[in-house]
């Protein structure tokens, strides 16, 4: 009986020093005390305008593969770190990354690995409470069959349209942002490493091309930059942006004139970009790529 | 007669009476009469032959020489022959074979030796014995003469005798004097074997005793002065006759018109006279201590006149002859006044005058639970000092009858009374002054035989110090011949250590120590050896003549054995009392009974009064019918005529109590202490426990660490799956020790407990002592098992968490095990209780089986099942997963957000849907233009459901204040605005709660830095995951697998998912402790506590009860009563079956 009470005691003792560290809670209070101003919010028509001017990744890699260049697994993401991203910056961009990667693979028709980065993709989605949005079931079928890519894509984009109305909906835009930059930097990084091993005219202007997106992206990320998160990443960002410093890109229009064929008037000409970029810029940009990319996927 | 005293006792006659011109017809009479009277014709002519030569100095051979003790060959032997053949044959009358010593053949000098130099040296020796007609008493004694005499005194005396036999001797060649007269030559002799004896200040009055015609003349008459001396001792003597003696010193026993008189000498045989006599101080004291018990007397009788036809043992005494008189004779005379040992000892025993006692049972019966009847009525009364036998067949009764004698059991009618004082109901007043000796081994087989016995006299002997206590249990063991193997461990029967004989002295000890005035002794001797069983009786005897009351059941006692007892109680079957008496008459009753010729010889033999008891009538044929001639009711009324048992005069002085307990406290000392060291002193026993905990935390946590990393195949205790499992089993292995350790706890002890029972020492002491032992054992083991398990796996920072549980549990266990122990009567349905106990355990611990997935006649949605609720390893599982899981030192930062997020995002997502599915039904439903019953239960179930669940968000409630939700959330007044109002209500929460998950989002992710910035710089969130946060104990606490993340039940909905985030809502019912699994608060009397905290009180409050059933023995309580419902219905239908049939 005496034991008893003596160990009791002890228990009681031991747990009572376990104790005294600050938890998070305490952390966040001290935090809000100190207080900080939120910043105007992004408007949803300027959002959508942005975002649906920022290309999807698939169409980058039917270009890539257009060009008869082999599937590089090298150059994608481990598909086996899903564990690590415990926040919400981590599963937004990841989930971008994992996008891409998903339909890099999926057009090569590896389909393992796109069913692996289809599972990092859940994870993320999962993670951000927006996995009722992707269709899992069906993109599973449509990526173990090599025909269905039209599909594909439809889906694809219905789905993001699907969690950029969502997350909107919810309040968190910025997230929508976070996944299209995930997924653009990954993509710009295939880009970069495929032209790096095989250079290629088409492949060096698009890369040039992303100057004006990457603008935008940073225009939009901006507007979040009270998340420390984001802002590391939009510092990054700006390394990025110097790099494109001195590609340059002059727009020419061809004068066509107005064609009328019945009712229909085919107006616009078309225009045409011309981009320069030197080797070297192309090498930073290669370079700085990739250490966004690697670091957004630690 | 042993050997050795002849041989010296015919050499001393022959020296005795060769002394004053050599021996008279009438001496040689004497010795040849003598040895008749001792032996066997034939020997007694040998040594009547033997005592011849002797008397004409025959050289026998193994005579001590003067040169010194050199063992003499059979070739020096005849040489020596030869010289007295040559010596004594001078006329050549006999001749022989000459002896060739050159031989080396040894059977050849022996053949030689007996078959012809002895006979003819025989012959010679013999040719020159003559017997005198006269004595030639000589004045004065020369020098040499005496030397001469020591010497050959010396040469004939046998070294190996004891002190008995040396006193014996005396008494014999003084009786021989009184036929030739006492001289100086004489009492020279005499002097040098008393000095040689040391016996050098008793023998004058031996002499007096010996020599003295009546007892007025008890002087001894010294032949060398002429005067008479006084006794030393005259208070050693005991004159039995008509009259009163003379000498004032003298014990008298008057028996009217006594023709002469009886005397007695009574011996004290002491080693007193050998310690004077020097030796080194040791030896001296424990000489000392080992006769405090062993200086038994020994009485001579004489008788001394004629007229009385006196008896000794049935053979005729002669007037003037000494006689023995050992334990358990008598002298009967021929008018039938008869004299007991019992009787005569009383005189001479100091003590038995001291203590005062009188025991009487009077009229009791007793009848054994079934009605049956185990003691037939009757009634038994004895004074202080009596070994009383109780004998009787198997079935007769004998251990019942002491049973309730003692106090055990009570008796149907009738009482036991010991100085008045009634056994059964004045238990305090008598409290300590019985002693129980059980038939079963009591000793603790762990411990030594010291330590036995020292912690049974701390625990009632508590007057006395330390070093007393030591001196004591010494002192007790030295007396029972123990003290050689105090420090040898008792060992069990099987594992035999010490010997049967020793183990049940050891046994007997326990209770000597004490020295109860009324023992009680169960079968001492079965199983011993003869000589074992007859040591075991002798110390009781002597506790008898110490005057103590003891009662012994024996069984087909010896002979030698039987006499040693005063009183002897005979039972008969079914409980009668067949005979009451002393133990010689017993027999002789029986034969006088059945017509027997030799009824008045004396008999000893035990199992001839059974033959004659159980006697079977013959049939024509001659065999036996198995019909008793008497039936033991027969026996029972016959002694009934016969005698009449007088009660002894009732003592009204309180019976020394022996016992003295130690208060609870110290008890439970002691019994701590005791239950320590035999469990220590088990190498096998500690092993096994100390090292079962880290072997199976060993194997348990190496099988089930696997290399979850798929890329660096390395171990990372995140994604151990297996951590919910290794709950459960962890508290399995404590339960399972906690239970194995203490099943056999109890049971062990049973029959030690029993007599501690009867020296009422605590329950609680003896509980306690057990709880405190294997508490701590379990606070080893589940520590030990924690320590490793947790390491191997990779668990930080939960070890006392962990172990604070298990503790608990194994405790919880160890009490359950000491129930389950004090409850059955054997080992195996302990063993098999085992797995009924376990089983359920393992399947309501809630997770092999999910609660909700349980059958509904048990099982209630949302909370647990009270069944599971009595399980101590749901309260264990649930505190210890519900711990790791909320304050590891990943989670415990993210914790609150964690679950702020987890209730909002479950409003958001679930229960505002479903609430506004709910709500559009009703609308729908209340458009129908055909309402029919079934559309209206839904209709009213829907609108009560979301009127209720409504107003649990409080907080949000005004934002509705529009509506008035009672009034119209009824069939008849719930109309389209309403739920459109409700719609856009739920909506606006939804929004609410949404926003508030996005905060927490964006708190939860500045979490990192923040910490970084004020509390570790080094802090790292992935890592901090990985070492603390478990995926597998992640997804069990939260439920992820469930698939219905939101159940209706009872008019209300359940969140089923994350119950480790929903903190129960605080019921009015205060007593109300229930709740969903895994909840991380626990609600009671209109408080919140953690789980943890709550969960570790259940289980010892379980622990509680289980030790209060434990104290009041409540299960066994229940046990019995069961089974005495189960035989009634049994016998019932048996019955009905009979009268069937």
């Amino acid at each position: 009986m005496r034991n008893f009470i003596i160990c009791t005691t002890l228990a009681i003792f031991l747990f009572a020093c376990g104790e005294s560290e600050k938890t998070g809670k305490d952390l966040l209070k001290e935090d809000k005390k100190t207080g900080k101003t939120t910043k105007a919010a992004l408007t949803k028509e300027v959002l959508t305008d942005i975002i649906n001017s920022i290309p999807l990744s698939l169409e980058v890699s039917f270009l890539i593969m257009d060009l008869n260049i082999p599937y590089d697994k090298k150059a994608l993401s481990s598909a086996d770190d899903v564990s690590k991203f415990n926040n919400n910056y981590k599963q937004a961009v990841n989930l971008g990354i994992y996008s891409t990667d998903l339909g890099y693979a999926n057009i090569y028709s590896q389909t393992q690995d796109a069913l692996n980065y289809l599972t990092g993709v859940k994870m993320m989605a999962d993670g951000l409470q927006i996995g009722q949005h992707f269709d899992f079931q069906t993109i599973k079928k449509l990526a173990s069959s090599k025909n269905n890519i039209d599909s594909l894509l439809l889906v694809t984009n219905k789905n993001l349209e699907d969690i950029n109305k969502h997350l909107q909906e919810k309040g968190r835009p910025d997230l929508t942002i976070l996944i299209l930059t995930g997924g653009w930097i990954e993509s710009l990084h295939l880009t970069c490493e495929v032209t790096k091993k095989k250079p290629n005219p088409l492949l060096k202007s698009r890369i040039g091309d992303q100057k004006i997106i990457l603008d935008q992206l940073l225009l939009l990320l901006s507007f979040y930059d009270d998340n420390a998160n984001i802002k590391s990443l939009i510092e990054q960002m700006n390394r990025l942006q110097k790099m494109y410093e001195n590609v340059k890109i002059t727009i020419k229009t061809k004068d066509v004139p107005i064609k009328t064929s019945g009712d229909i008037i085919e107006a616009g000409g078309e225009s045409e970009s011309i981009i320069e970029i030197t080797p070297k810029d192309l090498e930073n940009i290669t370079n700085v790529t990739k250490e966004i990319r690697n670091k957004m996927a630690e | 007669m042993s050997k050795e005293i002849l041989e010296t006792l015919v050499r001393l006659f022959a020296l005795l009476s060769r002394q004053d011109g050599g021996v008279t017809q009438e001496e040689y009479d004497f010795v040849k009469d003598y040895l008749i009277a001792e032996l066997n014709e034939e020997l007694a002519n040998e040594y009547v032959k033997r005592f011849r030569l002797a008397v004409v100095g025959f050289p026998f051979k193994g005579d001590k020489t003067s040169k010194g003790s050199t063992e003499q060959t059979d070739t020096d032997y005849i040489s020596e022959l030869e010289k007295y053949i040559e010596k004594n044959n001078k006329e050549n009358t006999y001749t022989y074979i000459a002896w060739d010593s050159s031989q080396t053949n040894v059977s050849y000098h022996i053949d030689y030796l007996h078959k012809t130099i002895l006979p003819v040296a025989e012959k010679i020796a013999e040719s020159q014995f003559k017997l005198s007609t006269e004595k030639q008493v000589q004045g004065e004694i020369k020098v040499t003469e005496s030397i001469k005499v020591n010497r050959e005194v010396e040469k004939i005396t046998k070294a190996q005798l004891d002190l008995y036999q040396k006193v014996l001797i005396l008494v014999r060649i003084f009786e021989l004097i009184t036929i030739g007269g006492f001289s100086r030559s004489r009492k020279g002799v005499i002097e040098a074997v008393a000095d040689y004896f040391k016996l050098k200040s008793e023998y004058k009055d031996l002499g007096a005793f010996v020599l003295s015609k009546s007892s007025n003349q008890l002087k001894y008459h010294n032949p060398d002065t002429g005067t008479d001396e006084d006794l030393k001792e005259a208070g050693e003597i005991l004159v039995a006759g008509a009259e009163k003696s003379d000498n004032e010193l003298h014990k008298s026993l008057i028996f009217e018109n006594f023709q002469g008189e009886l005397i007695f000498k009574y011996v004290i045989v002491t080693n007193d006279e050998l310690n004077k006599q020097g030796g080194n101080a040791d030896e001296t004291t424990s000489a000392v201590k080992k006769n405090k018990l062993k200086s038994e007397g020994i009485f001579f009788v004489k008788y001394l006149g004629t007229g009385e036809n006196l008896k000794r043992n049935g053979f005729p005494m002669r007037s003037g002859v000494v006689y023995q008189f050992p334990a358990g004779s008598t002298i009967r005379s021929g008018r039938g006044i008869s004299l007991y040992f019992n009787e005569v000892n009383e005189f001479f025993m100091e003590i038995l005058k001291s203590t005062k006692l009188s025991f009487t049972a009077s009229n009791i019966e007793y009848r054994f639970p079934n009605n049956a009847i185990g003691v037939q009525p009757m009634t038994l009364s004895y004074p202080q000092g009596r070994l009383v036998g109780i004998m009787g067949g198997s079935g007769a009764g004998k251990t019942t009858l002491m049973n309730v004698l003692s106090g055990i059991e009570s008796p149907y009618s009738g009482n036991v009374y010991i100085n008045g004082m009634d056994v059964h109901n004045d238990t305090d007043k008598i409290d300590g002054v019985v002693g129980f000796i059980a038939q079963d081994d009591l000793l603790l087989e762990d411990l030594t035989v010291y330590q036995n016995l020292y912690y049974n006299a701390k625990l009632c002997l508590a007057q006395l110090k330390e070093n007393e206590i030591h001196d004591r249990v010494i002192d007790t063991l030295d007396s029972l011949g123990l003290e050689h193997i105090k420090e040898i461990k008792v060992g069990n029967v099987l594992n035999k250590k010490i010997s049967g004989g020793q183990r049940k002295r050891l046994n007997i000890a326990l209770e000597l120590i004490r020295e109860p005035a009324v023992m009680f002794v169960d079968e001492p001797t079965s199983g011993l050896s003869s000589k074992d069983s007859q040591n075991v009786v002798d110390l009781l005897k002597e506790l008898a003549l110490r005057g103590k009351l003891i009662f012994v059941v024996i069984h087909q006692p010896s002979a030698d054995i039987y006499k040693t007892f005063d009183e002897m109680i005979i039972l008969d079957r079914g409980g009668y009392l067949a005979f009451q008496g002393n133990p010689i008459e017993a027999i002789k009753y029986f034969k006088r009974e059945t017509n027997q010729a030799d009824a008045d010889k004396e008999h000893d033999n035990p199992e001839e009064m059974f033959k004659i008891i159980e006697k079977e009538v013959y049939d024509d044929y001659g065999r036996e019918t198995g019909k008793r001639q008497f039936s033991p009711i027969d026996w029972n009324r016959r002694f009934k005529q016969k005698f009449q048992i007088k009660e002894v005069p009732t003592v009204t002085e309180q019976p020394p109590s022996s016992l003295h307990r130690p208060n609870v406290a110290k008890q439970s000392v002691l019994f701590t202490v005791r239950d320590f060291l035999s469990k220590v002193s088990n190498l096998q026993y500690m092993l096994i426990n100390l090292l079962e905990a880290p072997v199976l935390a060993m194997l348990l946590a190496f099988i089930i660490r696997f290399q979850n990393e798929p890329k660096t195949e390395n171990y990372v205790f995140r994604y151990n799956d297996n951590i919910p499992a290794y709950i459960l089993i962890c508290i399995i292995i404590s339960l399972f020790m906690g239970l194995t350790v203490s099943a056999e706890e109890i049971i062990k002890d049973r029959k030690i407990q029993k007599r501690e029972k009867f020296l009422n020492l605590s329950r609680f002491a003896y509980l306690s002592s057990k709880i405190s032992i294997l508490f701590m054992l379990s606070a080893i083991q589940t520590f030990t098992f924690v320590v490793i398990g947790n390491a191997i796996l990779g668990i930080q920072g939960e070890l006392f968490s962990y172990w604070g549980i298990l503790f608990a549990v194994s405790c919880f266990a160890n009490v359950l095990g000491l129930n389950i122990s004090s409850t059955f009567n054997s080992v195996i349905t302990i063993y098999i209780t085992i797995p009924l106990l376990l089983i359920p355990q393992l399947i309501l611990s809630g997770i092999i089986f999910r609660y909700e997935k349980m059958n509904h006649a048990i099982s209630e949605k949302g909370k647990v099942p009270l069944l599971a609720d009595i399980m101590v390893s749901r309260w264990a599982f649930e505190a210890i997963s519900v711990d790791h899981f909320m304050h590891n030192k990943f989670q415990k930062d993210f914790q609150e957000l964690d679950a702020e997020t987890s209730r909002d995002q479950f409003k958001v997502k679930f229960w505002i849907p479903e609430l506004k599915n709910r709500v559009n039904r009703s609308i729908e439903n209340r458009e129908k233009s055909d309402k029919n019953d079934s559309i209206k239960s839904i209709l009213k179930k829907d609108l009560d459901l979301v009127k209720n669940e409504i107003k649990i968000e409080k907080a949000y409630l005004n934002l509705l204040k529009d509506t008035d939700v009672d009034k119209k959330m009824t069939i008849e007044s719930f109309d389209t605005p309403t739920g459109d109002n409700l719609n856009v209500y739920l909506d606006s929460l939804s929004n609410k709660f949404q926003n508030k998950i996005n905060d927490a989002e964006k708190d939860k992710e500045k979490m990192p830095d923040l910490i970084r910035k004020q509390r570790d710089k080094k802090y790292n969130l992935n890592k901090q995951k990985d070492s603390y946060f478990n995926d597998g104990l992640s997804g069990f606490v939260r439920n992820i697998d469930v698939k219905d993340m939101l159940i209706e039940y009872k008019g209300k909905l359940l969140q089923q998912i994350d119950p480790v985030f929903l903190e129960p809502k605080i019921s009015n019912n205060p007593i109300d402790y229930r709740t969903h699994f895994m909840a991380p608060k626990k609600h009671f009397f209109g408080k919140l506590f953690d789980t943890y905290w709550f969960n570790t009180s259940v289980i010892w409050l379980f622990t509680f009860v289980l030790y209060l059933t434990l104290y009041f023995d409540t299960i066994k309580g229940i046990g019995t009563l069961l089974e005495k419902i189960f035989g009634g219905i049994y016998r019932m239908f048996s019955a009905l079956k009979n009268k069937k049939s």
